[in-house]
């Protein structure tokens, strides 16, 4: 795997709807810009090999992480495959679509849900946002949100952005009914 | 710390530099640009409006709060070499009210003082809609012509600032860029119009 950089981004909402938020509420993203593993060699049909020398490598590189940059235990997660413009999302979705990747984050957050996830194809600088659920029930409402990450100068053309990314808690001023409340 | 400030979200963004251009760099550095979320205190007020007041209350404060929370990112005061600072300001408001958060010595000096340095800091500022990202120049906190250590980082929150808000931002890294070699004013030749007179013909 060849890593050009290691971006950390955390956001603490402090005030939203114009009322404090107690402790503030804590979203953290951890993104490598690696190498598409099969930039310039076509078509590749088989992508079982790449998956096996690079997915389990980055999603050990990154969980942990993220969880420290997050600092507290992450009730909330999520993922994303940013694919340069040479590549096909089918090469982002590879890396991060397999237990071999999402394993790690879910065992260091002991976790038991599909982690959400974005899969998307743009430039240098594309702003991309990443889906976190619930990491043990993705049906708990109040932990569904978003967070938008922008890395200005990646993903080169023959690159790929693999992010994870935790919250320590739901949405700031969550106050919506449970699912199970509604007719 | 948040009180005081209006302070509705701190971000924080490091990027490690892993290889450039193919090869590891001479050392291995991190970039961090801390960015607050503040309330502009004057915006909608005219331009003959004193900021006095509302620099020497806010702007200490918030230089404490991104300083700290620097030298926290990049490992400690020592790690860090070079600096920037920087404000965006929502549409309502003017630059100059930026200019009054991070240009007085209530946030410079402080800056200054906090991360150990003895430049100028060298800054950026603009008037921009939310998302908007913004170059940051970063220069050596002792001394400022140190080639090696011109550099940028760029910093952007994708839903500031509103047109009633401020994004000030401290920035540094913990070294040079990843393969300096345009020399130093003590390698250069004495370039002048006169020496280059062939060149420029």
């Amino acid at each position: 795997m060849k890593i050009r950089k290691i971006v950390t981004l955390v956001e603490e909402i402090h005030v939203e709807g114009g009322k404090d938020v107690s402790p503030p509420a804590r979203v953290a993203v951890v993104a490598a810009v690696i190498e598409n593993p099969w930039a310039g060699q076509g078509f590749v049909q088989d992508l079982g090999p790449g998956i096996d020398e690079n997915a389990s490598d980055l999603g050990a590189l990154l969980a942990p992480q993220v969880l420290a940059a997050l600092g507290s235990p992450a009730e909330a997660y999520g993922k994303a495959a940013i694919v340069g413009l040479d590549g096909e999302i089918e090469h982002g979705s590879a890396l991060i679509h397999t237990l071999k990747f999402g394993d790690h984050f879910r065992k260091a957050a002991s976790a038991t849900t599909l982690l959400p996830a974005v899969e998307k194809r743009g430039p240098s600088g594309v702003a991309f946002d990443i889906p976190l659920k619930h990491i043990t029930d993705a049906t708990i409402r109040s932990h569904h949100q978003s967070l938008e990450v922008r890395i200005a100068d990646a993903p080169h053309a023959g690159e790929l952005v693999v992010a994870l990314a935790a919250a320590a808690q739901g949405r700031p001023q969550q106050r919506l009914a449970s699912l199970s409340t509604e007719q | 710390m948040a009180d005081g400030v209006g302070l509705r979200k701190l971000v924080v963004y490091r990027e490690e530099l892993v290889t450039e251009a193919g090869a590891s760099p001479v050392r291995p550095v991190q970039q961090a640009s801390i960015a607050a979320v503040v309330q502009n205190p004057w915006a909608g007020t005219p331009p003959d409006r004193d900021l006095s007041v509302e620099v020497a209350r806010i702007a200490p404060s918030l230089a404490k709060l991104l300083t700290y929370r620097l030298i926290e990112v990049l490992g400690g005061v020592d790690q860090i070499e070079a600096f920037g600072k920087a404000a965006i300001v929502g549409e309502e408001g003017q630059i100059e009210h930026g200019g009054a958060l991070i240009h007085t010595p209530y946030f410079g000096n402080l800056m200054r003082e906090f991360l150990e340095g003895e430049s100028i800091i060298c800054f950026a500022d603009t008037r921009a809609d939310a998302g908007q990202p913004l170059v940051v120049p970063l220069w050596h906190k002792t001394r400022a012509a140190t080639r090696s250590h011109y550099q940028t980082i760029s910093t952007r929150v994708s839903d500031a600032p509103r047109a009633r808000e401020i994004v000030v931002v401290a920035a540094a890294s913990t070294g040079p860029r990843p393969h300096p070699r345009i020399g130093d004013r003590t390698t250069d030749p004495a370039i002048t119009t006169k020496s280059l007179e062939t060149v420029l013909s």
